[in-house]
């Protein structure tokens, strides 16, 4: 595991966390242009029914050392996980929980009368939360 | 349009095959086929080149089957790519490029090529190919059912292009025409708008790995692949790509690095990072964006510009990113910032003007809205002592002249709109204004703010900068910009004026975020002198009340005994550059517990009005008295101690009060006066206070018909001096007279002296105490004219018997004069006994209503001198009465007793030897109407020479009592009698 990042509906990060601190940047373009991919599966999902649209959206694109997944909300809330290539243990449906995961985390930061929709998220249990999936993955 | 690319791997193609050909010689029917193929392929690429589209379907697909089976892949791959090059050209005549597309591989720049791609005509063939093909298999019917055969489906095509891609791969020879193969791909599925599978493309166009490429195909290869994410709409990674195209032009290994070109290139990534240079787009709400990619961004474009030497356009970046970005910035990177920014900005100072870039672009000016942030902007009015008033004219000026109604909804919220905009104060032209801000500062490091000046707009305003130096994320921190308006007007703060770090910065207060502001427009009035005061008196740092109403501008303060007047001297200076035309002084005097006596302030104002009108710089001078008159009489713990000594002072007829001895109570009481003393000093101590309100106007404002008011604070404290522990009075000589007894008490620390009108100084010490007998004529009440007389009517019988009796007061103090002087300190003052006469006392001072005078021997004898008159005679002796009463008195009975005082307390009544009457002893006075006169006489015959009293005695009738026993005061008569002239 390498980022976890959680972007708002008008696509600036809400919550932005990458192990190796040094080379954060990195990751800061990695999740900035996997919008794009994101961004072109939200439109072509867009004439799907809404029930049955899988918030899903799998892998974003692969590069040489890292997959970039992503997973979008009902309300656009974009998860994306960048993941160390390497790490072969991942499947498909790892990914999906720990996406599950953090969605409903982040239904709980949502759910505090205290934080503002649109504010950075600096709610603690979700930042526990991230860590120990980071810790989980590596 | 895509012809263009074939061209140049069709010669690339011509030097590959000699390699396989030597290794497959033995297999000569594989190397038939190899031929066949590579033979069609070259046949369909002349035929596509020639515009026979048909024709070339038809070859290529004869050449992907037999290299197919040969597996001869590079030239399979090629085969393929011309397939579908061949169908893109029929499903896609109007060609799949943009308008724009001037970097192609820069070996192949072929004069042919640019023919091709200028010739309105080629495309023209290529749209209706089947009407061309002449020569073709078969000219009519066949080439319909041809093309429908041979062409490949939009679907095919992607994936003809994904196998020739694949083939291409196994080659590491091949990157070229792979990465080309890729960039068709992708133009091809721009157009079938499927971005995804274009950006796999795209994404597998990254890494094809080219090997020897010089550093300007590196950058092109970049910039080709940031337009090709920007034709299928991944804008960010086309911002990203070309942000890489951009950090190759300036790569260390070039020995000439591009900055104008990078710089070029960062700026058409903006868009891509959803950034725009103009600050405003950053005012609305906090920032959403991606801050970290954005700020380094940013400091990209800081830094190449700076490298190309427009140092103008890294300040405005860089204030641009401070601006912007400074909620993201850590502290460290705030100092970094702003360290270069001071750095830049000492050899360009920021400005505000529009920085225009060769290209067209313009970079809107960055203001420093947030170093410092102000968060409340207030327009002062000005110090009360140079506030504007409005006279008020004859007609009510509250009254609103729209309405006939006093008070109307309606017009109530027209008030309320027009509120919203204007400040009810005025601003006086020639003055200083101020605007109070509150800022602080976000920044980690103290912030120095210079040359911080308001803007304005309607009026002529001279801004008078301030430079101020804001701690470490202070708090909240007041400022107060000043300046002058120079003219008339309303004027409107638009916002502020800053340096810094070297940046000048025009704040508006319309861009602000959050700003409270309550209203911005104010009305400057025609000047208006401005006065100062300055008094004799030291100032105090005693302030009134706030209840007073007024804002005072000077306070000063002064210690005066009860009693005492002292002088204030108020020096008037005109200040201002107008001339000061009229000057109004009032008082007020704050409300206070203690009772006051005479007037407490005098003053007269026409000397002062002589000197003017004061010019600027000229002063006046104005002398106001200030006399403290309190009450003197005693406090009750005061008077409790005092009376206990014995003294009753209440009527003895002693027939003269200087007989008495006065008698020092200081022995009486040593140890409790120093206690008392202290005790009093203490709670003695009273305060006045007041309010000199100095109304002055002058110049062009008092045409319009304004005024300042100056407002003096003037606190008086005021020590007690003497007491006046007990009154009484004692019965004179005459009848007309009376002693008034004052015990007097020094309660000060200071030998005193007290003096009345007649009499000799009276020494009292420090908390002594000492009886002052004062004879005063009594006084006729009736005789005072009513002045409260018009008021009175309003007032109810109690204040009006209060108001007389204040009246009495005055009167007999007026006439009593009593005064105290404290040489030590070389004060004096009055002393006055108004508060201290009770009833009683007053009934005592008065003149009785009925006078009675007696006379003997024709001689009026009221006072201790004695009628002389012969032994032997008959002496006439006349009772006379007259009734001053409004009733009618009488009638009186009266018994004349003579006899003689020994004085030792001894009086002999006993005198029918020595006296004899010529008649009766007895008189009758007839009942005397108001104000009439009546008299009886007799006559005493003395038989031996002495001394006699004549007492007249009241014959107890039921009729006198029911009269007050004062009216029926008649003087002794002392007579001498003497012998016969010898």
């Amino acid at each position: 595991m390498a980022q976890i990042a959680v972007i708002a509906k008008e696509n600036y990060p809400l919550y932005i966390r990458s192990t190796p601190m040094e080379n954060e940047l990195k990751f800061h373009y990695m999740v900035h242009t996997s919008l794009d991919v994101v961004d072109e599966k939200i439109s072509a999902m867009g004439k799907a029914l809404v029930d049955q649209r899988e918030l899903y959206l799998g892998l974003l694109y692969p590069t040489e050392d890292y997959k970039v997944y992503g997973y979008v909300t009902n309300s656009k809330v974009k998860f994306v996980m960048v993941v160390d290539s390497s790490n072969t243990a991942l499947r498909d449906n790892e990914i999906r929980s720990m996406f599950r995961k953090l969605h409903n985390s982040y239904t709980d930061v949502m759910c505090n009368p205290f934080y503002n929709p649109g504010d950075r998220i600096q709610s603690r249990a979700f930042d526990n939360m991230v860590t120990s999936m980071m810790i989980q993955v590596c | 349009m895509f012809l263009i690319l074939l061209v140049p791997f069709f010669f690339f193609l011509f030097f590959l095959p000699y390699r396989p050909v030597s290794v497959l010689l033995g297999l000569k029917r594989h190397y038939k086929k190899r031929c066949q193929g590579r033979m069609r392929k070259h046949v369909g690429d002349l035929c596509l080149q020639a515009g026979m589209l048909q024709d070339s379907l038809v070859h290529y697909h004869m050449s992907v089957e037999l290299l197919r089976s040969v597996n001869d892949f590079l030239w399979l791959g090629a085969a393929l790519e011309g397939l579908c090059s061949a169908s893109v050209i029929y499903h896609y005549p109007g060609g799949t490029g943009g308008k724009s597309r001037a970097l192609r591989l820069q070996g192949s720049s072929l004069p042919a090529e640019a023919a091709n791609r200028h010739r309105p005509g080629a495309q023209e063939v290529l749209i209706d190919p089947g009407a061309l093909t002449t020569n073709g298999i078969n000219p009519d019917t066949s080439a319909e059912i041809g093309r429908a055969k041979n062409c490949l489906s939009p679907e095919d095509i992607i994936d003809k292009y994904k196998e020739a891609i694949s083939y291409y791969s196994k080659y590491k020879n091949a990157g070229v025409i792979e990465l080309e193969a890729c960039v068709k791909a992708v133009r091809v599925l721009a157009i079938q708008k499927r971005s995804m599978e274009a950006s796999e493309f795209l994404q597998n166009a990254v890494y094809i790995n080219l090997r020897q490429l010089s550093e300007e195909e590196k950058i092109q290869r970049y910039s080709i692949l940031s337009e090709l994410y920007q034709l299928i709409g991944f804008h960010r990674k086309s911002a990203f790509f070309k942000r890489v195209a951009a950090m190759q032009c300036v790569a260390p290994s070039i020995a000439e690095p591009g900055w104008r070109a990078c710089y070029k290139l960062l700026l058409e990534t903006l868009p891509g990072y959803s950034l725009s240079l103009d600050p405003k787009d950053f005012n609305k709400g906090t920032h959403r964006g991606w801050a970290a990619v954005q700020m380094r961004l940013l400091h990209e474009l800081v830094y190449a510009s700076r490298r190309m030497g427009n140092p103008a356009l890294s300040v405005r970046h860089l204030s641009f990113l401070l601006q912007t970005m400074l909620d993201f910035l850590s502290d460290q990177e705030k100092k970094d910032v702003t360290q270069s920014l001071e750095n830049y900005t000492s050899k360009c100072p920021g400005t505000m003007e529009l920085l225009t870039l060769p290209d067209g672009l313009t970079l809107p000016p960055v203001p420093f809205t947030k170093l410092p942030i102000v968060k409340h902007v207030k327009l002062l009015s000005l110090p009360a002592s140079l506030r504007p008033h409005k006279m008020k004219s004859l007609l009510g000026q509250n009254v609103s002249a729209k309405s006939p109604f006093i008070y109307s909804p309606i017009i109530a919220h027209n008030r309320g709109e027009e509120k919203n905009k204007k400040i009810d104060f005025q601003w006086v032209q020639g003055d200083v204004c101020e605007v109070q801000l509150m800022v602080y500062n976000p920044m980690p490091f103290e912030l120095r703010v210079e040359n911080m000046g308001l803007l304005t707009s309607g009026v002529e305003f001279e801004a008078l900068p301030a430079a101020l130096s804001l701690p470490a994320e202070s708090g909240l921190y007041p400022v107060t910009l000043v300046g002058v308006p120079q003219t008339t007007g309303t004027i409107t703060v638009n916002g502020y004026r800053t340096t810094v770090f070297g940046v000048f910065s025009d704040c508006l207060l319309d861009n602000l975020l959050g700003v409270k502001t309550s209203g911005s427009t104010v009305e400057v009035i025609p000047a208006l002198p401005r006065l100062q005061i300055s008094t004799s008196l030291p100032r105090s740092a005693h302030s009134l009340q706030p209840s007073s109403g007024d804002e005072i501008s000077t306070n000063v303060s002064v210690q005066l005994y009860n009693g005492e007047t002292q002088q204030l001297i108020i020096t008037l200076e005109n200040i201002g550059m107008e001339p000061l035309e009229t000057l109004e002084v009032t008082s007020k005097i704050l409300p206070t517990k203690e009772k006051l006596y005479g007037d407490f302030l005098n003053w007269k104002l026409e000397e002062t009005l002589a000197q003017f009108p004061l010019q600027p710089g000229k002063v006046a001078t104005l002398a106001i008295s200030i006399k403290a008159k309190l009450d003197f009489s005693c406090q009750e713990n005061l008077l409790q101690d005092l009376s206990d000594d014995g003294i009753s002072v209440s009527g003895f007829p002693l027939s003269s009060p200087f007989r008495q001895v006065v008698r020092p109570r200081v022995e009486n009481r040593p140890a409790t006066a120093p206690e008392g003393s202290k005790v009093g000093d203490l709670s003695h101590l009273k305060t006045l206070e007041a309010v000199l309100n100095f109304k002055y106007s002058g110049g062009p404002g008092h045409v319009e018909g304004y005024y300042r008011n100056l407002s003096l604070g003037l606190h008086v404290e005021v020590e007690p001096s003497v007491f006046f522990t007990r009154v009484s009075t004692l019965p004179a000589t005459s009848t007309r007279q009376c002693h008034l007894l004052l015990d007097v008490f020094n309660s000060t620390e200071h030998e005193l002296t007290v003096s009345a009108r007649r009499n000799e100084e009276l020494i009292l010490h420090a908390g002594e105490c000492q009886r002052m007998a004062i004879q005063v004529d009594k006084f006729n009440f009736e005789s005072i004219p009513e002045s409260l007389g018009e008021n009175g009517q309003f007032a109810n019988p109690k204040q009006l018997e209060e108001e007389r009796q204040e009246a009495r007061g005055l009167e007999i103090n007026s006439k009593l004069d009593i005064h105290w002087r404290i040489p030590s300190l070389k004060r004096s003052g009055e002393a006055s006994v108004e508060g201290l006469l009770n009833q009683l006392v007053l009934e005592h001072l008065q003149l009785a209503p009925l006078q009675w005078d007696v006379l003997v021997d024709g001689q009026l004898c009221d006072c201790d001198a004695a009628a002389a008159c012969p032994v032997g005679d008959p002496v006439r002796l006349e009772v006379r009465l007259t009734n001053r009463s409004p009733r009618c008195v009488g009638p009186f009975a009266l018994t004349v007793v003579p006899f003689q005082d020994h004085q030792n307390g001894v009086r002999n009544y006993d005198l029918q030897d020595t006296v004899s009457f010529v008649g009766s002893s007895t008189f009758h006075l007839e009942a005397v109407q108001p104000s009439g006169q009546s008299a009886c006489l007799g006559a005493l015959l003395f038989l031996y020479t002495g001394d006699f009293f004549l007492h007249i005695r009241f014959q107890e009738g039921s009729r006198s009592k029911e009269l007050p026993p004062s009216w029926f005061c008649l003087p002794s008569v002392h007579v001498r009698a003497l012998g016969a002239q010898a």
